[in-house]
């Protein structure tokens, strides 16, 4: 038994219903658009692994950021973080409020993100 | 690899700025403490291999093909008809010359964008919460 979804044709079905000469490709642009946008909301809730690098503050989330299985991110909202311990087990930490730190090794500088040189 | 720390919702510290994750610490290496109190957080001092294990909303797939399940819950499967009639009715107010037409393609479109709205924003946590049962309440002990 499976759960019930809908497919693509479906929607389109349901669609041409009321709007019969809609294009096909038209309607699944705006689908992947809605889907943008649920997934600012709770719609996709996934866990990925990354790896840190010594000295190395900042760690990139934009849309092409991959975790350590060179899986693509597509991060939206993180809140939860889990950092592994001596022991090989993840113990969660917790959010830094006030973020108006002083970066204390110079090395931090070097990994800094730089403007572009073009 | 495990790494140095032994405590590190003690030690460790994160934040995001823009697009990117920021990872502090407060020791070494070693997992020995080398920070004062006026520099109290730095950049973490080890490579450790999957050292970290982040949990977050993510983009759901796009769609490519009619055969294509959209990549979000079932239950808000049929909230992506709305989101698509909310867009067309407002195509069709644009394009319409009679502004009795045009007037009633708004409020079919604002129509859509409420039950969109509604699906999504509003209740589209409840609607996919998977926790169910009897909550138990635990008193305080004042003892």
């Amino acid at each position: 038994m499976s759960v019930h979804n809908i497919t693509v044709k479906q929607i389109l079905s349901r669609i041409r219903q009321v709007f019969p000469d809609v294009p096909e490709t038209y309607v699944m642009n705006l689908i992947n658009d809605a889907l943008v946008e649920a997934g600012v909301y709770n719609s996709k809730i996934v866990r990925a692994k990354i790896s840190t690098a010594a000295d190395q503050m900042w760690y990139n989330l934009r849309d092409i950021a991959k975790d350590s299985s060179n899986n693509v991110l597509e991060v939206n909202k993180i809140f939860k973080v889990y950092f592994m311990d001596n022991d090989g087990d993840y113990i969660q930490i917790p959010r830094l409020i006030n973020t108006n730190i002083l970066l204390t090794d110079v090395t931090d500088e070097s990994v800094l993100t730089v403007p572009d040189s073009k | 690899m495990a790494s140095n720390i032994k405590y590190p919702e003690d030690s460790c510290r994160w934040f995001i700025e823009g697009d990117d994750f920021a990872l502090l610490t407060n020791v070494d290496s070693s997992g020995t403490v080398n920070t004062t109190e006026r520099k109290s957080w730095k950049a973490i001092q080890e490579s450790v291999t999957d050292g970290i294990l982040l949990c977050y909303y993510a983009e759901p797939n796009n769609v490519t093909s009619l055969g294509d399940v959209p990549d979000i819950d079932n239950s808000l499967h049929l909230a992506l008809v709305d989101y698509v009639k909310k867009c067309l009715y407002m195509d069709e107010a644009g394009q319409s010359q009679d502004p009795n037409s045009s007037a009633v393609n708004v409020n079919m479109s604002m129509m859509h964008q409420n039950r969109w709205d509604e699906s999504i924003k509003k209740f589209g946590m409840r609607k996919r919460d998977k926790t169910g049962g009897s909550r138990v309440i635990l008193p305080s002990d004042f003892r």
